[in-house]
């Protein structure tokens, strides 16, 4: 790698791990523990957590129901039944799975057990925030390694960043921009970085998996089983629509398995979000399909929408967008929260140009392009 | 541990080589005896399982009902959805005349004692407990290679004050099980607000968390929570739990309230979204209905009567139950009690030593399930070979 894109390398101290700070507390961080709705308000259209906008199938919701005999149990053996049940998913053994209170607590749980104060976390920036807040509250060194000009993964500049790390977050796609990289390019990445740093772990977080439709993109898991410093995190959030029920999972070598197990359990998730994910592991292939073309079909809409009128979009393989709104996302977010739609949060370094919408329904998403319109018909008060 | 335990654990376990303490550890203390009890008994049959202090009647029909009425938003994470954490945190405050800043929501009270542990303690800066109390804040203490003191019970398996103040001085955390599982017994708040301003007066900087997990089953009429004092103290606080009386263990919701610098300092270490929209809904349903709490410790209390009776029939004297659970001095190892139990269908409680060659503790189910368990530990207690029962054989 050459010196000049050696450059591109920002590294930052503990203290100035306000990229991510300043976006603080995630999906969550816009509203805190005041409701989004207004008691009696209409609904707004929520376009600012990456849910998916239809819910879960109907037997998910059955499957909770039938948890409720339960209750009142702790659910120490429905954790064990329902491991097995994602190992076998997965063609893995369970001692490859962990549960987790959604992908949250395998990204917090994988932070607290491979970074520490020598060896501290990478990331992109802007990725989604968990592993380089909760890096924050450890006192762990953080390096963010900038994106490249079209908002992809800088896989050279992420090479050089992770020497030496601790862990390294891999956000693929990424949140909050939504580009993928291939499966060969992760693999390349992974294959130099063992041989470099051989005390690097590497996060792959798949959240988005299911969204992902572009060629060459694949998951790590067949990889993450075999070599002990690879995790694989994965949701039941995003495409099966379960955010609510908060059930994610990590596969990886069973020695790393057992090293996060061995910081944190599974006592937080409930009986509830288990027998959800059972009902879920049931579900279609088709209806997975189903969900991804529709999310697809809603987000080509919108993203032409913002095209045609020269708000350039990321490559989303999501069920988010990244747009050049070209002015900030803060000034653009409240005027469209005055119309009733929801957008996301800021992303710096771009929170003065980049707002990122969820993918909702086709239906939300011609509302919501109305409110767009005339949000943006508006000149921007502050510069971009 | 007997060889059919260690069998029993070596056919459970999927990951080898931990010890059974450092497995039941990670997964939590109550319930990993549930599992092995199940897999020991013949197929088909449904045990009695009083060995994890659940409530056995589950959720009421109440808060079944506004889960299912948040069906429709399972797919929103909890801020988003119509009733946030906002609405509980509000009724928690205002019910006990707070503010919200005291309230702390996490998925179940034992992660906010593992938040406790990390926020107060270090290497410099002790745990103390009482030993037998509640593992979690000692086990997670260990994990962490921070020193834990603990202050032995007093002769009737009370937490004894004066050790616990004694052993406070420099101390970053204090654990105050109070009733304390496992023994089952209460302080009166006269003892517990002396026990608090002793602290204060021999250690200031020393957090005092003061756990009622199971404050809704206590009928002791000394007895009053400590949530008034902790909002007036500085580093106290109290943890509460959905999970015994609201019958809600399997849902996963508890809560921290007390000195609102205090609480902010645990709410560092919290998992963000970690109590889900529909156990959100049934919380918040399940905490306005007093009259249920009510009627679910009367229920207790006539069971838990009725246990002791019959347990002190057999010879077994109870501690002074304040809880769903009793702690018996069956003057045997508990290891073989509950095997025997468990052989005839009953799961009781673990080991908890150093009581574990003679007290063995046995949480309470239905009326129903208690008369055919009591039938149960008739047979057992009297089929062993004790002294006694040999001379009666003779
Ligand atoms: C990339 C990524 N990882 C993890 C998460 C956490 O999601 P959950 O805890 O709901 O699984 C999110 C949520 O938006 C995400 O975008
Ligand atoms: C004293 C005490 N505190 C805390 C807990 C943890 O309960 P939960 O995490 O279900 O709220 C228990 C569980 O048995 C307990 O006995």
């Amino acid at each position: 790698m050459s010196l000049s894109r050696r450059s591109f390398v920002q590294t930052l101290g503990v203290g100035a791990a306000g990229m991510w700070v300043g976006a603080r507390g995630r999906e969550g961080s816009l509203f805190g523990s005041e409701a989004v709705f207004a008691q009696g308000a209409p609904s707004p259209i929520i376009l600012s957590s990456n849910e998916n906008p239809l819910g879960c199938h109907p037997d998910v919701l059955a499957g909770v129901r039938g948890s409720f005999a339960e209750g009142g149990r702790y659910n120490y053996a429905a954790v064990d039944e329902i491991t097995a049940l994602l190992a076998k998913k997965h063609g893995v053994k369970p001692e490859n799975v962990l549960i987790g209170s959604g992908s949250t607590q395998i990204l917090r749980t994988s932070t607290h057990v491979f970074t520490s104060k020598t060896a501290g976390l990478t990331a992109t920036i802007p990725a989604y925030e968990e592993c380089a807040d909760y890096a924050r509250l450890m006192g762990h060194p953080i390096t963010g390694v900038k994106l490249t000009a079209d908002l992809r993964m800088d896989l050279d500049a992420m090479q050089q960043a992770s020497k030496g790390a601790g862990l390294v977050f891999f956000c693929n796609p990424n949140n909050p921009v939504g580009t993928a990289v291939t499966a060969s390019d992760t693999r390349t990445y992974l294959e130099t970085l063992m041989k470099q740093s051989p005390t690097t772990t590497v996060l792959v977080d798949e959240a988005y998996f299911e969204y992902a439709t572009m060629p060459g993109y694949a998951t790590m898991i067949p990889l993450a089983v075999q070599n002990p410093r690879v995790i694989v995190a994965r949701t039941f959030s995003k495409c099966l629509g379960m955010a609510g029920l908060r059930m994610g999972f990590a596969i990886a070598h069973a020695d790393t398995i057992a090293k996060l197990k061995a910081w944190d359990g599974t006592n937080n998730v409930s009986i509830m979000g288990l027998m959800g994910v059972k009902a879920a592991l049931q579900v279609p292939d088709q209806w997975v399909k189903d969900e991804q073309a529709r999310n697809k079909a809603a987000r080509d809409f919108t993203q032409k929408w913002f095209a045609d009128r020269g708000y350039t979009p990321t490559d989303s393989q999501t069920n988010f967008m990244f747009i050049n709104i070209k002015r900030p996302a803060r000034e653009f977010r409240d005027a469209c929260l005055k119309e009733g739609v929801l957008v996301a949060r800021d992303f710096p370094p771009y929170e003065k140009t980049h707002a990122r919408i969820s993918v909702g329904t086709m239906d939300e998403m011609k509302k919501a392009v109305e409110v767009f319109g005339k949000v943006l018909a508006q000149p921007a008060k502050s510069a971009a | 541990m007997s060889l059919s335990r260690r069998r029993l654990f070596q056919r459970l376990s999927p990951v080898e080589a931990s010890s059974p303490a450092e497995w039941i550890a990670a997964r939590g203390r109550e319930a990993g005896l549930t599992e092995f009890g199940e897999q020991g008994m013949a197929a088909g049959a449904r045990p009695i399982r009083i060995a994890s202090n659940e409530n056995p009647l589950g959720p009421g029909q109440h808060v079944l009902d506004a889960i299912v009425g948040k069906f429709p938003e399972a797919h929103r994470y909890p801020f988003n959805a119509k009733q946030t954490e906002g609405a509980l945190i509000t009724a928690i405050a205002q019910k006990n005349a707070a503010k919200n800043e005291n309230v702390l929501l996490a998925p179940g009270s034992g992660e906010l004692l593992v938040h406790a542990v990390r926020a107060f303690t270090s290497a410099s800066k002790p745990l103390v407990t009482a030993w037998p109390s509640y593992e979690t804040p000692r086990d997670i203490a260990k994990k962490m290679g921070i020193p834990v003191r603990e202050a032995a019970l007093d002769g009737k398996l009370r937490i004894d004050i004066a050790k616990m103040v004694e052993a406070s001085k420099g101390a970053g955390l204090v654990f105050f099980c109070n009733p304390n599982n496992p023994t089952a017994t209460v302080h009166g708040k006269s003892a517990a607000v002396d026990l608090v301003k002793a602290i204060r007066a021999a250690s200031p900087e020393t957090v005092i968390l003061i756990d009622e997990a199971y404050h809704d089953y206590v009928t002791d009429p000394a007895y009053g929570s400590m949530i008034d004092v902790a909002l007036a103290t500085p580093n106290v606080f109290v943890t509460r739990t959905f999970s015994k009386a609201y019958g809600m263990a399997g849902l996963r919701a508890g809560y921290a309230i007390g000195h609102a610098p205090t609480v902010k300092s645990i709410a560092a270490y919290k998992m963000p979204y970690g109590l889900g929209t529909l156990t959100l809904g049934g919380a918040i349903v399940g905490f306005a209905n007093d009259a249920h709490i009510a009627s679910e410790r009367k229920r207790n209390t006539e069971v838990r009567n009725f246990t002791v009776k019959a347990f002190a029939d057999m010879g077994v004297t109870a501690t002074d139950s304040q809880t769903n659970f009793l702690f018996l001095d069956i003057k045997r190892p508990a290891a073989g009690f509950r095997d025997a139990c468990r052989a005839q269908g009953v799961l009781v409680g673990r080991d908890f030593p150093p009581y574990e060659k003679t007290h063995v503790r046995v949480s309470l189910g239905t009326m129903d399930e208690m008369k055919k368990a009591v039938e149960v530990f008739k047979k057992v207690l009297g089929s062993t070979t004790t002294t006694s029962s040999k001379d009666k054989q003779q």
